[in-house]
């Protein structure tokens, strides 16, 4: 499902953020990406949507070499990976349906159908009766269920995301990881980076950690300090 | 198919709303344009009414080469073949000893004493060419008194027409520099239009490109606000030229009669159309410009 080949990613600082990086995820797994701040986790993330480029080595997603295709092409490869942030990034100005609803207008796939996929979206992280409130009217653990709700809504067999229980507090957190764990269990592919000891502890997935931009641990049901 | 409309749809209405949200800059655009625009025509307008100038002028000033008595007229003859063929010559007319002493008698005919002292006839015969584009005029004439086995002397009513040609090339200069310079100025303010428009929405951007939007699709709605600006500004100044001209054209004419200005409809008319379409070009340019220097998508 997703493939990295000798992954290895400088930035221009001289930051080896990944260095020689090979690993394998399956379909329908649940990774927990952990390590310490500047291991590399984000670059890893983003290689994936091709936020970013490797300087050397390969990256597979479903088979297509990212690190290959075209910017033309690009857009397709978002539409399979839907990505989770710490900081949501929902619009302010929209409320949370018209938020989830902007992923299908921004590719010209909104439509009577697709309106279908906007109510399913919302009933899943439950906030359909917070439909037309805007984000800052919410709290912390419901916007990331919104920006949740806007990865899943185009049904993206991949999911992403890069400590998305970072700014949550204790409970926020448990409801979005247990959020993500029934989306993985409905068919998709989660990998999430994260800090939080407690979820990585409790849940026991695969974990993959790094440290210095090198995968120093590759363990199924593991610990977060392994 | 219905996929294509809304994805239209959304761009028109994304592009109207960035307008409506950034709108005094776009007021400002839409008038920098629009006047750039007006400068434009009026340039035009002028540069055409000098030319129509140049033109009539030319059409009356001929350019007179004597012929030698002892000229071969095969050589004239060939030599008229030669001139009709040249760029910018309208018409060559070989006028003959007869014909210039009819001519002379006709004007001088109250000095008949004079004429009638004349043994033989004196006129030279000889070769008038009437210009299209008076602007050949003095190297023409310079060849032709080159072929001193041919002509005597070549006469030609250069200063008028020089002195014409002159303005007309200093205007075209003039209002040529001023166009580039307005041109420069609107392009710049639609840019930056665009450009603020882009800053506006650049979370918008952000979250569309991570999402899997096209290039197009986010730079679409940019594209077209640019469009727009250029086209109203277009708009505005056609029919400000067009009111313009109805009213001055008229008085114009009538206190300066002999000013050829052009006052047919289709002058104006195709004017007011090409403006339409610099507006559009630029406003296009413009925010293409902004786009791909800000829009890194």
């Amino acid at each position: 499902m997703i493939v990295l080949q000798n992954v290895t990613k400088v930035y221009p600082n001289g930051t080896r953020a990944l260095d020689d990086v090979s690993l394998q995820i399956e379909e329908r797994e649940f990774v927990f990406l952990v390590g310490p701040s500047g291991a590399g986790k984000t670059t890893l993330i983003r290689l994936i949507n091709r936020d970013t480029r490797p300087d050397s080595g390969s990256v597979f997603v479903e088979n297509t070499e990212v690190t290959r295709i075209s910017r033309r092409q690009v857009p397709k490869l978002r539409r399979r990976v839907g990505v989770i942030y710490q900081d949501y990034k929902l619009l302010p100005g929209l409320n949370v349906r018209q938020n989830v609803e902007f992923v299908l207008k921004s590719t010209g796939e909104f439509n009577g159908r697709t309106s279908r996929w906007v109510d399913e979206a919302l009933a899943l992280v439950q906030l359909s009766d917070r439909a037309d409130h805007h984000p800052h009217e919410l709290s912390g653990g419901e916007q990331q269920r919104t920006a949740i709700a806007r990865a899943i809504v185009r049904r993206c067999p991949i999911l992403v995301a890069d400590e998305p229980t970072g700014n949550l507090d204790h409970a926020a957190s448990w409801d979005t990881i247990q959020l993500l764990v029934r989306i993985n269990a409905l068919g998709a592919t989660v990998l999430m980076a994260t800090h939080n000891r407690e979820i990585v502890n409790t849940i026991r997935r695969r974990v993959i950690e790094i440290a210095n931009g090198k995968v120093v641990r590759d363990e199924l049901g593991g610990g977060y300090d392994g | 198919m219905t996929a294509k409309l809304n994805v239209l749809r959304y761009i028109l209405g994304a592009a109207m709303l960035g307008l409506w949200r950034n709108r005094t800059m776009t007021l400002g655009a839409v008038v920098t344009t629009a006047v750039m625009l007006v400068t434009l025509a009026a340039f035009l307008a002028i540069n055409d009414t000098l030319n129509e100038m140049v033109t009539a002028l030319g059409r009356k000033s001929n350019l007179i080469a004597y012929v030698r008595d002892d000229a071969r007229p095969s050589r004239v003859t060939a030599i008229m073949q030669d001139l009709e063929q040249r760029p910018g010559v309208g018409e060559v007319v070989f006028v003959t000893k007869e014909d210039a002493l009819r001519v002379f008698q006709e004007r001088f005919f109250d000095q008949r004493d004079v004429i009638d002292i004349l043994q033989a006839n004196p006129l030279p015969a000889s070769v008038e060419l009437r210009m299209d584009d008076p602007a050949v005029l003095p190297g023409l004439a310079d060849e032709l008194r080159g072929l001193t086995e041919v002509f005597e002397s070549v006469a030609v009513p250069l200063d008028v027409v020089e002195r014409l040609i002159s303005i007309s090339n200093v205007s075209r200069a003039a209002g040529t520099a001023m166009i580039i310079a307005l041109t420069a100025v609107a392009l710049f303010v639609i840019a930056n239009t665009i450009r603020i428009a882009v800053y506006a929405r650049r979370q918008e951007i952000e979250i569309m490109k991570l999402v899997g939007a096209t290039d197009w699709f986010v730079r679409g709605p940019f594209l077209i606000e640019g469009a727009f600006i250029g086209l109203v500004g277009a708009t505005l100044a056609a029919i400000a030229l067009v009111v313009l001209y109805l009213q001055a054209a008229p008085t114009v004419t009538r206190i300066i009669s002999f000013l050829p200005i052009a006052t047919d409809v289709s002058f104006v008319r195709n004017l007011a159309v090409f403006i339409v379409l610099v507006g559009l070009v630029v406003g296009s340019i413009g925010s293409y410009v902004s786009v791909r220097r800000y829009l890194a998508v």
